[in-house]
């Protein structure tokens, strides 16, 4: 390269690298704009649930007071809070909460033994059966919850936990996720420990099962927030506060006259710590594995 | 999910011995559980759906006997304008939740690919909303809405200065499916997000440093390396997105209950409703056998779409 080359080529990437930064400026503002509109709703619910006044958050929603509370208070918590009320929040939560871990739990279990024979077994039919379970996976849990709820309620299982849990423990997408977790894994691991005289059931409990923590942690992500949020199904199946989720107790809100925001909103609050601190504990192996095996494509 | 079957790995083939027969029960053990649950709950209730649409089974047992009506609860479906407004409107929501949603999550996974500060934070912040019961975000949205002062109608009025009028955003026929666009799409993009995401990480950088020596500015390795790296990522966002849009129905129970005049009925919403309200199963499981061919028809034209890109 010539001498009188370096010059302009410094130029070069002179403005290249200013074009850069102010590129980098923009991506920046976009950015900051995009978090604003995801976050100032749900920093306004976390406001609002501190306030005492139903009739002052309605009055505060349409200014920058949205976003204030002078005089903090959780008198909002303590009163849904209480397990026996007439807005016993606490009992709904307590119920949510069991049915969740149960759901996840079992779903666990359950789905990823399956993915494993499915992956690793000498089954003759393991082809035929999973393709089966891959084409049950279009089957919407809409299309199917008219003859289900006949079928619980002609078992007697309406207004219980079990009828909440069972019919969502298996699921051909979870299975289909542990199966393709498992069956990247090296064939080497299976064979050395068949060797050494392994059963089937020891080598997916001692060997692979640990292994698939990236694949546990999206399978619960996914399940505990599908369970976490069901409506349409607990609305058909409970008819007492029994066995009823919050999602349920909190939507009777709406159905009154004049709604109570400030309990509303403190029970909101309530009902998104959990599945939060669900998400935060396995996000960091979620996304990694989202992102290996979800969406091959 | 793509649920793009891979290879599974070989299966040794060997003499069955006993301890293979071992072998066998302890999988068929741990394969039971799920196939067992999977035909209770998924299976029977599916099959059971085509029956229960030909009969006129009610919801609470009476006493006269269950009749089989062949497809007459279908021929009453297609006659009922209900039925094709809720069709009509789960429609005009797909044409709009497409390009609000998915376009805000593909750019926001194209800005969050970039080596900004703080990536990882936002990333987390901007999926709080897909982990968010539907419940909750009706609560937040409810308050957004209000009609004439709430958050939305006072934003809009400072910034025209007055000039336009308070939008009554779920009681105005005009507005009600659209009010419900924007909640869903603020709700749900979170998980497009990370798709996107995941996407664009499994676009080689080999690709990029190419098509940089080739000279290629970045709108052009924009268009020539990332768009065909993301096409599968695409097909996949905007089919399960459609297929999510053709199942709406919470955020329209709670907030609408299907109005204001029918503006907002929906499939599920309408199977909801004639099969609990009006108490005529056997016609609810009709409706429930259409919204399943309805999806059946987008994951096909899904298939058929992934063929023809060759992935």
């Amino acid at each position: 390269m010539s001498d009188l080359a370096i010059p302009t080529l410094q130029a070069k990437v002179k403005s290249e690298r200013s074009a850069l930064g102010s590129l980098r400026m923009v991506q920046t503002a976009s950015i900051l704009v995009i978090a604003l509109l995801i976050v100032s709703p749900l920093f306004m619910l976390l406001i609002a649930s501190l306030k005492d006044d139903r009739f002052q958050i309605l009055a505060d929603m349409g200014s920058f007071r949205a976003f204030w509370v002078s005089s903090p208070t959780l008198s909002n918590f303590a009163e849904i809070g209480n397990l026996s009320g007439e807005l016993a929040f606490g009992r709904y939560l307590v119920n949510s909460l069991v049915i969740l871990a149960l759901t996840v739990g079992a779903g666990l279990i359950v789905n990823s033994m399956a993915g494993f024979v499915l992956a690793w077994g000498s089954l003759r039919g393991r082809a035929l059966i999973l393709s089966l379970v891959i084409a049950l996976y279009v089957i919407p849990q809409e299309s199917i919850i008219m003859p289900l709820v006949i079928m619980v309620s002609r078992a007697g299982m309406t207004d219980t936990f079990a009828v909440q849990i069972v019919p969502w423990v298996a699921s051909p997408l979870y299975i289909f996720l542990f199966y393709q977790f498992f069956a990247q894994l090296p064939k080497e691991l299976f064979e050395a420990a068949e060797i050494d005289g392994a059963s089937v059931f020891r080598i997916y409990r001692s060997i692979f099962l640990p292994l698939s923590l990236p694949a546990l942690a999206t399978v619960s992500i996914l399940m505990g927030i599908e369970s976490w949020n069901q409506y349409l199904w607990p609305i058909l199946v409970t008819q007492t506060d029994y066995a009823r989720p919050i999602a349920v107790a909190i939507a009777t809100f709406f159905g009154q006259d004049s709604i109570y925001w400030d309990r509303a909103m403190a029970a909101s609050v309530l009902m998104m710590i959990p599945i939060l601190a669900l998400y935060l504990a396995f996000q960091r192996w979620f996304v990694s594995s989202f992102v290996g095996s979800a969406v091959k494509g | 999910m793509t649920l793009q079957q891979t290879a599974p790995p070989a299966v040794l083939a060997r003499p069955v011995s006993r301890r293979d027969k071992g072998r066998l029960f302890q999988e068929i053990g741990m394969l039971a559980p799920a196939v067992i649950l999977l035909t209770i709950f998924l299976v029977v209730p599916f099959l059971l759906s085509f029956w229960t649409a030909m009969t006129n089974q009610p919801l609470v047992p009476r006493p006269t006997p269950i009749r089989f009506v062949g497809f007459n609860n279908f021929l009453r479906i297609f006659r009922d304008e209900l039925f094709w407004t809720s069709l009509w409107n789960v429609s005009r929501f797909t044409f709009w939740i497409l390009p609000v949603q998915c376009g805000l999550a593909f750019a926001t996974a194209l800005l969050l690919h970039q080596k900004l500060p703080f990536r990882n934070l936002f990333r987390g912040l901007f999926f709080l909303p897909a982990i968010t019961s539907m419940v909750v975000v009706c609560v937040i949205w409810g308050t957004l809405f209000q009609y004439p002062t709430g958050p939305f109608n006072q934003v809009i009025g400072f910034l025209s200065g007055g000039r336009i009028q308070p939008i009554d955003w779920l009681g105005d026929p005009n507005w009600a499916m659209f009010s419900i666009v924007l909640l869903s799409a603020w709700q749900a993009y979170g998980f497009q997000m990370i798709v996107y995401l995941a996407g664009l990480q499994g676009i080689p950088d080999e690709l990029y440093d190419a098509a940089r020596i080739d000279g290629a500015n970045a709108f052009q390795r924009f268009w020539h390396v990332t768009m065909p790296g993301l096409r599968p990522t695409h097909v996949f966002v905007l089919v399960i997105t459609t297929i999510q849009a053709f199942k709406l129905y919470t955020q329209v129970a709670i907030l609408t209950q299907g109005g204001p005049k029918s503006s907002t009925e929906t499939v599920v919403h309408y199977m909801v409703r004639s099969g609990f309200e009006e108490q005529k199963l056997g016609y609810a499981s009709a409706v429930s056998v259409i919204l399943f061919l309805i999806v059946l028809v987008i994951a096909l034209l899904q298939r058929q779409l992934l063929r023809r890109f060759d992935v």
